[in-house]
């Protein structure tokens, strides 16, 4: 799955369609897939995190015990699995609406492909330097969207147009899935979770 | 050179005199559009600008006028009344004719809308960079264009009230409700937020004092983004979408549903932006609840749009407007989701006085109202001049750069927004903060670089569609339209579809 991305810029859309044709059961494509890229980051994250601390910007970098580095990495293990199979089944929801396969495994296969960048990307946690991390994933979320335009319409067996539209609407609620992720982190630091803040 | 001029002026003043009731008056709608996109370039040229001052401060190179406070409200004056209400006189102005099926009510007064707006926004920006201001944020012209802008808005009024008032379809079609609340509420929040009284011809200060002055303030900066930003464009939407679709808004019902809810409910959000400030706790609290409620009829518009594009697809083939206007719905939604989220206390408090707040406005300004403007001028800009786009390829270009830099601007933001909001606040153990502003700014840096590239990829993107369009209307006129007869029962929304 890896090379997949890589792949993709060189052979094109032939790849895809390959893809498209594999008939994995949704079981394989979770185990074989999606739970091996759901837990890369936070092993990254992990070793970053103990070997350097966090350095969000201004001086001293912020060093947390080796239990709550577990803990941090534990959730993002869990945020992102969860993340994955959440929008795969938000994608077979939307595929009636835009003609598109209603098979899970496919919708899988989609995210494992369009997930494959930013966790190649995710290596840049091993230097836990905010800013760093946001120059490395930005490019990776470029390659990902350019993937993800490509991808829809030939792995979920639509037109283009459609697979056009389905793209442009999952990107619009993985940004609303950021930001109220955002939010969420930000009511609990409000409330005593996390950094103490002089509120 | 010198008869050149004399040419152009002379058609110009023909055009103006030209009155006939049969046709459509589109002429003014092509100097509107044209106008609009000078102001894009302009008033976006310079928000790339203050955007590398921040990264490199001493290319002001020690004018006051190049200073950051100064071009920051050209900036913002430029491209919300230059690109954005010239965007929308032209628009309101196209679709009202259409949608009532007959011809401009005054149309010598919609020429002076047209002039008129933009002599005072041109010759408002020079005063800005000259030092006048009255400090109010969105409102910072000086008296004497506050007085000019409510006659020339008033005269909008006039045109687009008597336009509907002589219409020939019974039912007001929904577009021109947002655009009729755009008139009447902006009208009334200027009108009452510029209440002053001059000391001098460039200088002013407010009937409000204190924290009724805030309160004022904010009801008119929040309802100003709410009619103008959202509303007024969702106008736009409403007409443009159906057309490029060619079939009928997905629920007209939701759409009416959802105008009055809006209506209703934005007045109310204003203190959202005076959060733990001096103004009564209540008042804040009941901010935060009508913001809250607001996110039901903006999501209702956004799915009634996304429902109408999604059984329109195969037009996606041929016409490359449609895919602004699709991106436009899913920043729209963020923008939508975004706003009541920070409005909440506990996340305002973070949040607050940082960049989450910049980038959170410009998912709505780039994302939503530059892009569903691009998307409604690659539609109206051929038919206008009757003929085909000059390069869709361009155009395409265009779509990736603007998409790629709303996306960078919004994730640059985002980083440095979180990271100002846990700096400020952190305290040390003897509760102290841990970090002195300077510390902080000087760690923004990268992220405002970051934020620099977003504003010139977009601003790249801007500027093909300026050439595309010159292209497209080199050497050809407004192409004049005859007004079709209205058939027997036919409702405003089969008229537009």
């Amino acid at each position: 799955m890896i090379f997949v991305p890589v792949a993709v810029v060189v052979q094109g859309n032939k790849l895809f369609s390959h893809l498209g044709q594999e008939t994995a059961s949704v079981g394989v494509v979770v185990l074989k897939d999606i739970l091996p890229l759901a837990l890369i980051p936070p092993i990254f994250l992990y070793v970053g995190s103990t070997l350097s601390g966090w350095e969000i910007g201004a001086e001293d970098p912020i060093h947390l015990s080796k239990n709550i580095v577990l803990l941090v990495s534990l959730c993002y293990f869990v945020a992102l699995f969860a993340g994955f199979i959440g929008l795969a089944v938000l994608l077979r929801w939307m595929a009636p609406t835009y003609d598109a396969s209603l098979e899970l495994s496919r919708h899988l296969t989609v995210v494992a492909t369009v997930a494959t960048p930013m966790v190649i990307g995710s290596l840049a946690h091993l230097y836990p330097h905010i800013f760093v991390n946001m120059l490395v994933i930005i490019p990776a979320l470029i390659w990902s969207m350019f993937l993800l335009y490509r991808g829809v319409p030939v792995l979920l067996d639509t037109t283009p147009q459609q697979g056009m539209l389905m793209a442009s609407s999952l990107i619009a609620i993985v940004l609303v899935a950021t930001v109220t992720l955002l939010g969420v982190t930000v009511v609990l630091w409000t409330h005593g979770f996390g950094p103490s803040l002089g509120l | 050179m010198d008869t050149r001029f004399r040419t152009v002026s002379r058609s110009l003043a023909g055009e103006i005199l030209m009155v006939d009731s049969r046709t459509y008056n589109d002429r003014v709608v092509t100097v509107l559009v044209v106008l609009s996109l000078v102001w894009a370039i302009a008033g976006m040229a310079a928000g790339v600008f203050i955007a590398a001052e921040l990264v490199w401060p001493t290319i002001d190179m020690g004018q006051e006028w190049l200073s950051y406070g100064r071009l920051r409200t050209l900036h913002t004056n430029g491209v919300i009344f230059g690109f954005g209400v010239s965007a929308l006189m032209a628009t309101a102005f196209y679709s009202v004719q259409r949608t009532s099926h007959v011809t401009l009510f005054a149309p010598r007064l919609a020429w002076f809308c047209c002039i008129a707006w933009n002599l005072a926004v041109l010759a408002g920006g020079i005063s800005l960079l000259a030092g006048w201001t009255s400090g109010k944020e969105y409102a910072e012209l000086e008296w004497p264009f506050d007085i000019g802008i409510t006659i020339v808005w008033l005269s909008f009024a006039v045109v687009f009230f008597g336009t509907i008032v002589k219409r020939k379809v019974k039912a007001i079609y929904v577009s021109n409700w947002f655009y009729g609340a755009l008139i009447i509420v902006i009208a009334m929040l200027h009108v009452v937020n510029s209440m002053a009284i001059p000391v001098s011809i460039d200088k002013s200060y407010s009937m409000f004092a204190g924290e009724q002055d805030a309160i004022v303030q904010w009801w008119y900066g929040h309802n100003a983004v709410g009619f103008l930003l959202t509303g007024g464009f969702l106008g736009m939407l409403y007409y443009f979408l159906p057309k490029q679709a060619d079939r009928p808004i997905w629920s007209y019902r939701l759409s009416i549903v959802a105008f009055w809810a809006f209506t209703y409910s934005y007045i109310w959000a204003g203190p959202h932006h005076l959060h733990y400030n001096a103004i009564p706790e209540w008042v804040q609290s009941l901010g935060m609840v009508m913001s809250i409620i607001l996110l039901a009829p903006s999501w209702a518009t956004m799915v009634n749009g996304v429902m109408t594009v999604a059984g329109a697809w195969e037009k996606l083939k041929t016409d490359p407007a449609m895919k602004f206007i699709v991106l436009a719905l899913a920043f729209y939604g963020l923008a939508t989701f975004e706003g009541p989220m920070l409005s909440i206390k506990s996340v305002n408090v973070v949040s607050h006085f940082t960049d989450w707040t910049v980038g959170h406005v410009h998912s709505g300004a780039l994302g939503w109202n530059a892009m569903i403007t691009f998307g409604t001028f690659y539609f109206l800009v051929p038919r206008l001049v009757g003929a085909e786009l000059y390069s869709v390829r361009l155009a395409n270009i265009h779509f990736w750069l603007a998409l790629a830099g709303t996306m960078l601007y919004i994730l640059s933001m985002w980083g440095a927004g979180v990271s100002q909001g846990l700096l400020w606040l952190s305290l040390d153990e003897l509760g102290e903060l841990s970090y002195s502003f300077r510390d902080i700014m000087a760690s923004m840096v990268p992220y405002y670089a970051l934020r620099f590239v977003a504003g010139a990829v977009f601003l790249s993107g801007a500027i093909l569609m300026f050439y595309n369009f010159v292209k497209t209307m080199e050497n050809r006129t407004t192409v004049t339209r005859r007004i079709p007869e209205v058939r027997t029962a036919r409702s405003a929304v089969e008229a537009v579809a």
